[in-house]
């Protein structure tokens, strides 16, 4: 178990080696350090069994998942916004599944949905979505759209917001651990920068990834959140 | 001068001559009135109850009370365009006016009858666990994403809070004879068509008697 600043890490999940770089580069940033320091832990085996995933069942399973996400994963407006996990980082929806089945992040029905997958079928379907590339739903107010790429590129230094684009990527696809944003719902993105620290991170003994977007969610404001949410959108 | 409809039967015929064409004027321009409405709207409940609560006729006819407005506008539009097979449905709605379909849609949405139950009681709780939860590993999605929690639906999606039991049945087994049925025009009946297959029979019984209790 690993203590910084007060705070235990025992889980995470390996970051390939360009993400390390990525946060490595920016030295100055120390948030940016716990994200390479916290995402480098060893991951901890939350399934004891591991069947293998056919192809067939990998497909049934996705046909499955896309009754929700949207036929290409583009995400969906069903009762929720529901995201779009079309062209998501692998390592990404790796992590998020283990965390609804941990309880870390709270979601009653992608509990019910990660408990029963192998680590196989979630490689398999991760993979899946990485490939596709479906056209964003967008939706987000236009007008916000210029005062949002301003805050993820350039942040808000004035209230400690750092750039989005320091871990997302200039282009918000993302790398290893980091989501990709782009395209991502506009009342989505909104709905969990608004309630990050009620639906992440929700096992005190066990803080995860979800600890680096806390305190940046936290100083955001509602008219920030949504126009970063509008900005991302659309991007392709 | 105000154009009536019903109640003007004391007129002078020449008067009702000369208002013709204002009348026609305002069956193909205008917005649908009030009277029109009220009047579409108990042809409706002809069928499907007086509090548009649904009615078990020789056909299971559903509930349309507290329906979402997007959803019964699509299903109306499905049924015109032969999407949505329902030979007396067809010819309900081809004589409906865009502005009429949005008045009738705003007035059913308002309702709130009580459900009219009926269903199997012991289904209930295993119901209720499908439509919260899924089957996960049967991969059947949880109806609670997107009709809601409570069952009330949002925009495109339907309610079936109170929903008849028969009519949910009828309508999950027969899904992909009665939805969906232009291949070149593909619409939202498209979402539940793999979770209808999915379902055994049991398991439709099991959900349709836990929503049609719900208010």
């Amino acid at each position: 178990m690993l203590k910084i600043a007060g705070i235990e890490f025992g889980g995470g999940a390996p970051l390939n080696r360009r993400a390390k770089r990525a946060c490595v580069n920016r030295a100055g940033a120390p948030w940016l350090l716990l994200a390479a320091v916290l995402a480098g832990m060893p991951t901890d085996s939350a399934r004891a069994e591991d069947a293998p995933a056919t192809p067939k069942d990998v497909q049934a399973k996705l046909t499955y998942c896309e009754v929700c996400h949207g036929v290409s994963a583009q995400g969906f407006h069903g009762y929720y916004p529901i995201p779009r996990l079309a062209g998501q980082q692998t390592e990404y929806l790796q992590n998020q599944l283990q965390a609804f089945a941990e309880k870390r992040r709270t979601n009653n029905i992608m509990l019910n949905v990660s408990h029963v997958l192998s680590p196989a079928m979630v490689a398999g379907l991760a993979a899946d979505f990485k490939s596709l590339d479906p056209k964003p739903l967008g939706g987000g107010p236009k007008d916000l759209v210029d005062a949002g790429k301003k805050i993820f590129n350039e942040g808000v230094p004035s209230v400690n917001v750092p750039p989005c684009a320091g871990c997302h990527g200039p282009d918000a696809k993302g790398n290893g651990p980091f989501p990709r944003l782009a395209g991502q719902l506009y009342d989505y993105v909104a709905s969990k920068l608004t309630n990050w620290d009620k639906e992440r991170g929700q096992n005190p003994q066990k803080p995860d990834t979800s600890a680096i977007m806390e305190p940046i969610a936290h100083n955001l404001t509602q008219p920030q959140i949504k126009a970063v949410a509008a900005y991302l959108s659309y991007l392709e | 001068m105000r154009v009536t409809g019903r109640g003007s039967s004391g007129r002078a015929a020449g008067t009702r001559l000369l208002l013709l064409p204002a009348i026609i004027a305002a069956a193909f321009a205008g917005a649908a009135r009030a009277d029109d409405v009220q009047g579409k709207l108990g042809y409706c409940k002809d069928c499907h109850g007086v509090a548009a609560q649904g009615y078990r006729g020789y056909f299971p006819i559903p509930r349309l009370a507290g329906q979402q407005s997007e959803y019964l506008e699509n299903q109306l539009r499905a049924f015109i365009e032969h999407r949505r097979t329902n030979n007396i449905m067809f010819n309900v709605a081809h004589t409906l006016k865009p502005s009429m379909v949005a008045a009738l849609a705003a007035d059913f949405q308002a309702l709130n009858p009580p459900p009219i139950g009926g269903a199997p009681k012991e289904r209930v709780a295993e119901g209720r666990r499908i439509f919260q939860d899924g089957v996960p590993d049967a991969n059947i999605a949880a109806c609670a994403a997107c009709h809601g929690p409570d069952a009330t639906g949002r925009g495109e999606i339907p309610r079936l809070a109170g929903q008849l039991y028969p009519y949910l049945i009828k309508e999950l087994v027969n899904w992909g004879h009665e939805r969906g049925q232009n291949p070149s025009r593909p619409d939202t009946s498209a979402i539940m068509s793999p979770v209808a297959h999915s379902l055994n029979k049991s398991q439709i019984e099991a959900v349709a008697a836990y929503v049609s209790y719900l208010k």
